[in-house]
């Protein structure tokens, strides 16, 4: 990470908040803080509690004009969107605390925690590796089925998440089972069409195929099985839909991410 | 590991010679190539350090007078009146009195326009049984990616190509040639191409050029004309952009005083002009082709970026990739001239070539067909780790 981001993002705030960057991407920086943005510090629920900084730095290869409309378009539309989806019942997304739009800043609360014997940052990813061991445990199926609910309740209230990969869900410690978080909105929408969702489902699919090969078959049976439940709960037109989306899903499976351009 | 020496040279020489005949889309390029039989290619990943020689790079652009565009017929009639002549000069430049004597002749399979594609293809098999010389197809895509890792040195780039009939972002991976992202309608050249078109600007030497030109003369290149701009996660949606920038040029002609961008409604003086448009146009169009070429570096984590396509001889674009590349730690841009970046026969070759060492070639006319549409990750790359 440069240090022009660091400073950068030291204009941005006053100097009693003390950052730590934890991930960069091509868009923005993480950061977590010991700090509330503007809650007084003396609290009462516990003063370890961290928060999530998400940062999007200035771009200099583009104009100016174009770098400040995007940049507030965007962090403005990614708070909207996670403020929307906390609303629904049942779906687990970070709350937002704070929005900065002319500065690219997005407070959100912290979620997960680091996992036992140094498995690292207790993400989807981080916990399948985890428990490569026993992976067909119960355990491993209900979180499966628990992030394929959490995927089917988005969908089903018509969101779509762009950029579904087993490092953007959080799992929480909810006594001994895990709670799945979705986190990076980055490329959310809100779309009515099955061909955002199947492609929501199929790059899950293939993050899952590439980062746990040897067991994706299974996991992606129970993260399906988690789906379906969603859809069927809501009776004949739930199950209506359910086929269209997996009848879509299954098609761009067949032809990959990308339209064919054959014929 | 891969052996780029298992098929070898004609008449025991230790070099190969291979010729490539590229005419997808106005340009009709010739190219032979020269590649030393070296030993480090018999067990290696060393695609791009072939010690290439280039011993003839000919091309003949067919060019339309400004306004109009180039359609297949036209095209086609003109690469057949020239394939002749063209590749009569090639041989003659790179001095080959017994053309026998040649590899292998690598011509474009797709994708591009049929009816010139088909020309192409059709001097290239009368080639073939003449000189009895092994045929190779390659895909157009795939070509100036290997053209670009030659000539770079750049050996595991996310690839961006730019050209009329193209927009992709690639990465290898797997045998393949993937595309991260792409554009959902026109491509990037097509866009300029047709926004030269409205201007009436000349379309010699390419049209995209003489946009260029024109925004380097921008006089205000505070005030930016704000433009759709349309990245959709990875891909990017350009037929819009053209539609809103060409209302606004047949705007500015017209001297439509009610359009508020671009006439003070009280005074009516003009506020914008054409190379006010051309440098906005470049400007944003430039900055979301940056922005998916970034997502894919986060993605696959490399820190090169080869820029290939017509397109990519444009210095702003080349500088914008620059300076995105530096903001990530320690990142290189490697681009070529207009050589190797606009459409041309070297390229064919360089592809068809190390296909041929690698043992893959036509074994029979039928596997000559041309075709329009031509996905680059349809390719097998067995020249690649």
């Amino acid at each position: 990470m440069s240090a022009e981001i660091i400073a950068s993002i030291a204009d941005v705030l006053t100097d009693n908040i003390p950052l730590t960057p934890i991930s960069q991407g091509a868009e923005a920086v993480v950061f977590t803080s010991p700090v509330h943005p503007y809650l007084p510090k003396n609290r009462t629920d516990g003063d370890d509690k961290l928060y999530i900084l998400k940062y999007r730095p200035e771009k200099k290869y583009r104009h100016p004009v174009i770098d400040k409309t995007l940049t507030k378009h965007r962090t403005l539309g990614e708070s909207r969107l996670l403020a929307k989806l906390r609303l629904i019942d049942g779906l687990n997304v970070p709350k937002l605390i704070g929005c900065d739009p002319y500065h690219g800043c997005i407070w959100l609360e912290f979620l997960g925690e680091d996992l036992p014997n140094g498995h690292g940052f207790s993400n989807l990813k981080n916990f399948l590796w985890m428990n490569a061991s026993d992976p067909y445990s119960d355990l491993v199926r209900d979180t499966m089925i628990n992030v394929g609910k959490q995927i089917g309740l988005m969908h089903w209230n018509d969101y779509c998440h762009g950029d579904l990969t087993t490092s953007n869900i959080v799992l929480v410690r909810a006594g001994e089972d895990w709670q799945p978080y979705l986190i990076d909105f980055g490329l959310g929408s809100i779309s009515t069409l099955v061909e955002d969702k199947g492609v929501d489902l199929y790059v899950l699919e293939r993050a899952i195929i590439s980062t746990h090969s040897s067991f994706a078959n299974r996991y992606n049976l129970w993260v399906l099985e988690g789906f379906k439940s969603v859809f069927e709960s809501h009776g004949k037109a739930g199950l209506g839909k359910y086929k269209d989306l997996i009848r879509r899903f299954e098609e761009v499976r067949l032809r990959g991410r990308k339209r064919s351009m054959i014929g | 590991m891969v052996n780029l020496n298992g098929i070898p040279p004609r008449g025991k020489r230790n070099y190969y010679l291979a010729i490539g005949l590229e005419g997808s889309a106005n340009k009709l390029g010739v190219g032979i190539i020269k590649h030393p039989v070296l030993e480090k290619h018999e067990d290696s990943d060393l695609s791009y350090e072939c010690d290439v020689e280039i011993l003839a790079n000919i091309r003949d652009t067919y060019v339309t007078p400004p306004g109009e565009g180039f359609l297949p017929r036209d095209t086609a009639r003109h690469h057949r009146n020239w394939v002749v002549r063209i590749i009569r000069k090639a041989l003659t430049e790179a001095k080959i009195d017994d053309p026998t004597k040649i590899d292998v002749i690598c011509f474009t399979r797709g994708p591009g326009m049929g009816a010139p594609l088909h020309c192409v293809v059709i001097a290239a098999r009368t080639l073939s049984l003449m000189w009895d010389i092994p045929l190779v197809g390659v895909n157009h895509c795939v070509g100036h990616i290997e053209m670009g890792r030659e000539i770079t040195g750049a050996k595991n780039p996310v690839v961006l190509y730019v050209s009329g009939g193209n927009t992709q972002v690639i990465a290898y991976s797997e045998k393949r040639y993937r595309i991260f992202g792409e554009t959902l309608d026109i491509a990037i050249g097509n866009c300029l191409d047709r926004f030269a078109r409205t201007l009436k600007i000349p379309n010699a030497p390419s049209p995209g050029y003489n946009i260029e030109q024109l925004a380097k003369q921008c006089k205000n290149k505070e005030k930016l004309v704000v433009l759709p701009y349309t990245v959709k996660g990875m891909d990017l949606s350009m037929s819009g952009i053209l539609q809103y920038i060409d209302t606004l040029a047949k705007d500015l002609f017209k001297k439509n005083l009610k359009n508020k961008l671009l006439f003070d409604s009280r005074t009516g003086e003009q506020l914008v002009t054409v190379e006010d448009l051309c440098y906005s146009l470049q400007e944003n169009l430039f900055a979301m082709l940056v922005e998916i070429t970034e997502r894919a570096m986060a993605h696959v984590n490399s820190n090169q970026v080869l820029i290939v396509g017509g397109v990519g001889c444009n210095v702003r674009l080349q500088e914008m990739m620059a300076q995105m590349c530096k903001d990530r730690s320690n990142g290189q841009v490697h681009a070529t001239d207009d050589r190797f970046c606009i459409d041309n026969g070297v390229m064919i070759a360089q592809a068809g070539l190390l296909e041929y060492r690698t043992g893959h070639f036509v074994k029979d006319l039928s596997e000559t067909i041309v075709t329009q549409k031509f996905r680059t990750d349809e390719v097998y790359i067995a020249w690649r780790e």
